[in-house]
């Protein structure tokens, strides 16, 4: 069997050179750094300015510091010091030595004109390999209805893995993983209906308009399932969608809604539901027709005559969420959040909440405004989720990979499996939450960088073999730290692969180890 | 810049106790030990007293979180209140005087538990379990994820702490055994927020890991080279910003720790039989941990599947199996931790009950009080504990819906704090809350 991974695909064209593609770009990719040193990049280049780096707020020397609560703002490592590096680092799952070399190529505008038009980056390869090996992730609902959920949650959970790591739409595959948490579903409960949701909802609008979105959620069977929403009816409604459609998914929990909006609102949403082998529709039987008033909108008194027009009572209420003040807040706080400072400032969030108003939710507006060269290169460091943490280690590994179920069986001992986190928060994005469950990381690190397995997963340690030991540290700087890797962690890296005889094996423990180092947690 | 006497006798003990080869923690609580704290502390915080009077005779401390909002009239169910069989027509569970097999069990002629319930019953007529109803928190919403978080916060509605009470806890009172390298540990893949600590200044270190596996919890790869690469960890995170230095440095010494622990050959006393449930586990593992006498002094463990918004069924569905894994496993907890004379205290809570009348997918929607429980051979169990106990009348519930709060969570958990875990702070593990002592402790 082959690699199924896009390089090794065309390594079996021309086996030679395609095998390690980065190394052909390490070249212009080391220029690039000496450009960088000498603040000669296109456009502005403020992480330069060490002035501007923000110190750490806890001191690295300790016993002197006074009782605090865990912080979320850390300073970037120094070694950080361009904006185009940060920016590669928070536009992808992971920096590669191809995409500085990028970077180095577009400037920063260039590179973030690149990202947001994702639709002009080819990603035909992946998605040819995604057709082959996980066919379910094509199929409509009708299709999939009865199938295995074994096999299902699998195919699922290894495509998206996948994608993240071998798309060069990488800022597109950070805005997945964004809206599959504001949006989570637990497949254990919605089964194969999840698949039309991650592909015709998330995927469809992951850098669309957020209205859109919010809208493409509320007309998904998967949805209407997860929250209860199919068996809502008038006289005896089902809060649990009402509630969470306000909570989490647009207004926020303070964004100004009481109890009685949450009654209301349910009611309005009876009638929404599920037919058919998992099609959304709406069911004017079992919709309440009575008056209500939500958020100080009344809707008047309806007649079962009335049908399917039904609908719109609800349609209208979506509208309302989409364009609500609170909404642009929420929104812009959590991508800001997401992309940006895990505590943004009260002047960025009304920045990008006014960009939502103006652009009507535009999702591309707001990313080009929070991921602007002045807010990002002060920003500071995120600690990276155990998924992100495993899709940066493939992508510069870049392994070659002929089965994937090994990889996705470890996003559970790291904490972290995909697609099944119960309740409709989402997976944290916190560093409290992550910070502890670090030993599995190490254990993973060490899995695949000994990975020898020709039928399921091989990491190829030869190109770190080729010079000195120093070479080796350098290769892994160059492949798995934009050539940014901290000092101290790069001296005790040499260190250990000089304590050993220098062969296959000591360079894939010094490999491990530096996945494993504090400095590839963050991005 | 004042010494403090009680600390520096702590860094003493500390001295020469290095039999899990563990990096010294001393620099943690170094000079700046009577440095003020306000920079960072919001205001409300008290100075913590570091008395040299912490009981020796502490519990170790269980908490659960029943996430998900457990519909406490489904688990101890006021049968006597004909309010409960109108507002419940088709999820109700029969009278213990019923002679269907679903019958409820009596507790005290006014409330019972459903058979799903059964699990605890040992606990409950030995008087070790304490059942508590109408509780919750006084003033938060019915927002599953804004209650479990103030919940475990202990403190309502204050969006600048991001601490949990069990960390503030943890923080404040010196170890069970000086020489632990794990005080307590969250069964998860995360850290829950309720051992989330603060750190630094004269306070304790907390020494808490999420481990979503205690039985391998271990360092992969080539023996030959483990320690060396266990070492590359320990110094490449000293540099580390917290929490990540902290939690790191506690995960390399915690590897050493559990090696020594024989998870699989365990035999549960009183031949308790914990279910294969992720809860089930999880509660096994604990007892293990707690039968080594490693110093773990606070466990987190959480139990899902109690947001019952359709298909309820407490008779032989989703609830039903929910409850049936909740009693069972702390069931067989008890009799084989409990009842054999550790001292431990098991605390379970949930974020808020649900509404009294079911809703048309027969089940219930986000309410208001339900129940928690307390459970060890120092609680005033057997009963179930009610303040002004409101009803069901439609009259007496809150917004009209939902079986109002009368009593406050945090009365129940201040009296185990001080009292059971001998923790005086409780102006600090509970800031700005008065508590009722009610006599849960005996």
């Amino acid at each position: 069997m082959r690699p199924m991974n896009p390089e090794h695909l065309e390594a079996s064209v021309t086996p030679s050179e395609a095998k390690t593609p980065e190394r052909s770009t390490r070249r212009s990719f080391v220029f690039f750094g000496a450009l960088a040193a000498t603040a000669l990049l296109p456009g502005r280049s403020y992480g330069q300015r060490s002035t501007r780096m923000r110190r750490p707020i806890h001191p690295r020397s300790r016993g002197s510091q006074p009782a605090q609560q865990p912080s979320e703002s850390v300073a970037a490592f120094a070694e950080w010091s361009t904006s185009s590096s940060r920016l590669v680092r928070r536009v992808t799952l992971g920096v590669t030595p191809a995409d500085m070399a990028h970077v180095s190529q577009l400037g920063y505008e260039g590179y973030l004109n690149h990202q947001l038009s994702h639709t002009r980056i080819n990603d035909s390869v992946v998605e040819g390999i995604a057709a082959q090996k996980w066919p379910m992730m094509f199929q409509p609902s009708d299709q999939l209805f009865g199938s295995d959920a074994g096999q299902l949650r699998s195919q699922l959970q290894e495509s998206t893995i996948f994608r993240a790591a071998f798309s060069q739409r990488q800022l597109y595959h950070r805005m997945v993983e964004l809206w599959s948490d504001h949006f989570n579903q637990d497949v254990t409960k919605v089964g194969y209906l999840l698949v039309a949701d991650q592909r015709d909802v998330i995927r469809a609008n992951a850098l669309g308009s957020f209205p859109a979105l919010l809208k493409a959620s509320a007309h998904s069977a998967s949805m209407m399932l997860y929250l209860d929403q199919e068996s809502s009816r008038g006289g005896a409604p089902n809060q649990n969608y009402a509630r969470e459609i306000m909570e989490l998914h647009s207004l926020g929990v303070d964004g100004g809604y009481t109890q009685n909006d949450v009654a209301e609102l349910a009611r309005v949403l009876t009638g929404w539901t599920i037919t058919g082998k998992g099609q959304f529709t709406f069911n004017p039987a079992t919709h309440d027709w009575g008056a209500k008033t939500v958020l100080g909108v009344t809707i008047p008194q309806g007649s079962p005559a009335y049908g399917a027009e039904g609908i719109k009572e609800g349609e209208q209420m979506l509208d309302v969420l989409a364009y609500h003040p609170s909404t642009a807040r929420f929104i812009a706080t959590k991508m800001l959040r997401w992309l940006l400072d895990p505590n943004p400032s009260e002047t960025q969030i009304s920045t990008v909440a006014s960009v939502y108003r103006a652009t009507g939710g535009d999702i591309k507006s707001m990313i080009r405004v929070i991921l602007n060269d002045s807010w990002l290169p002060a920003a500071p460091m995120k600690f990276k989720r155990p998924f992100h943490f495993m899709v940066s280690t493939l992508r510069s590994a870049n392994p070659a990979i002929t089965i994937m179920s090994g990889i996705n069986g470890q996003l559970s001992a790291l904490g972290h499996p995909i697609y099944t986190w119960p309740t409709p928060d989402g997976f944290p994005d916190k560093i409290e939450y992550w910070a502890g469950n670090i030993v599995p990381r190490w254990n993973f690190a060490y899995v695949l960088s000994t990975a020898r397995s020709t039928t399921a997963v091989a990491f190829d340690a030869a190109p770190y073999l080729s010079g000195s030991p120093a070479a080796a540290v350098d290769l892994i700087d160059q492949v798995f730290f934009g050539a940014e890797m901290p000092m101290g962690t790069r001296t005790a890296l040499l260190s250990y692969v000089n304590s050993g005889t220098f062969n296959d094996q000591r360079v894939r423990e010094a490999i491990s180890l530096a996945i494993s180092a504090n400095a590839f947690q963050w991005y | 810049m004042t010494r403090n006497p009680v600390m520096d006798e702590r860094q003493d003990e500390d001295c020469g106790c290095q039999e899990y080869n563990e990096l010294s923690r001393r620099q943690f609580l170094g000079a700046a030990a009577g440095a003020s704290a306000a920079a960072f502390f919001p205001a409300w915080l008290p100075k913590i007293v570091m008395a040299k009077s912490f009981s020796s005779s502490r519990d170790i401390i269980v908490s659960v979180f029943m996430r998900g909002g457990a519909d406490g009239l489904s688990i101890c169910v006021p049968f006597a209140d004909a309010n409960y069989y109108t507002a419940r027509s088709t999820i109700a569970i029969p009278r213990p005087d019923d002679t269907s097999a679903q019958k409820g069990i009596n507790l005290d002629n006014f409330f019972m538990f459903p058979q799903a319930m059964a699990g605890l019953l040992p606990a409950f007529t030995l008087k070790d379990l304490l059942v508590v109803h109408a509780t919750g928190q006084l003033n938060v919403s019915r927002s599953h994820f804004d209650a479990q978080r103030y919940m475990e916060v202990g403190k309502p509605v204050d969006p600048t702490v991001v601490t949990g009470w069990l960390g503030r806890h943890l923080a404040s009172i010196p170890p069970l055994k000086p020489t632990a390298s794990l005080r307590a540990l969250g069964v998860a893949g995360g850290l829950q927020k309720t051992l989330v600590a603060p750190f630094g200044g004269n306070l304790y270190p907390t020494k808490t890991l999420p481990i979503g596996d205690p039985s391998n919890y271990t360092i992969g790869g080539a023996a030959a080279t483990a320690p060396q690469r266990l070492s590359f960890m320990q110094q490449d995170y000293a540099s580390a910003a917290e929490p990540v230095h902290s939690s790191a440095l506690d995960a390399t010494n915690t590897v050493n720790l559990l090696k020594t622990v024989n998870f699989a050959g365990y035999k549960p006393a009183n031949s308790a039989a914990y279910p294969t449930t992720y809860f089930g586990k999880a509660l096994r593992s604990v007892a293990v941990l707690i039968k080594n006498d490693l110093g773990i002094e606070a466990a987190q463990v959480d139990i899902g599947g109690w947001d019952t918004h359709s298909a309820q069924d407490p008779l032989a569905g989703s609830m039903y199996k929910t409850m049936k894994d909740f009693s069972n496993s702390l069931g067989a907890f008890y009799a084989d931790v409990i009842s054999t004379g550790y001292n431990v205290t098991v605390v379970a809570v949930s974020e808020f009950g649900r509404n009294v009348r079911e809703n048309g997918s027969k089940g219930t929607d986000h309410g208001r009080g339900t129940v928690m429980f307390a459970m060890g051979k120092a609680i005033a169990g057997g009963r179930v504990l009610t303040k002004n106990w409101p009803g069901l009348a439609k009259e007496k519930l809150e917004a009209g819906q939902d079986l109002a709060v009368t009593l406050d969570y945090k009365d129940i958990l201040s009296e185990i704090v001080q009292n059971r875990l001998g923790n005086p702070n409780l102006g600090f593990v509970f800031p700005t809350w008065t508590p009722s002592m009610l006599g849960v402790t005996r």
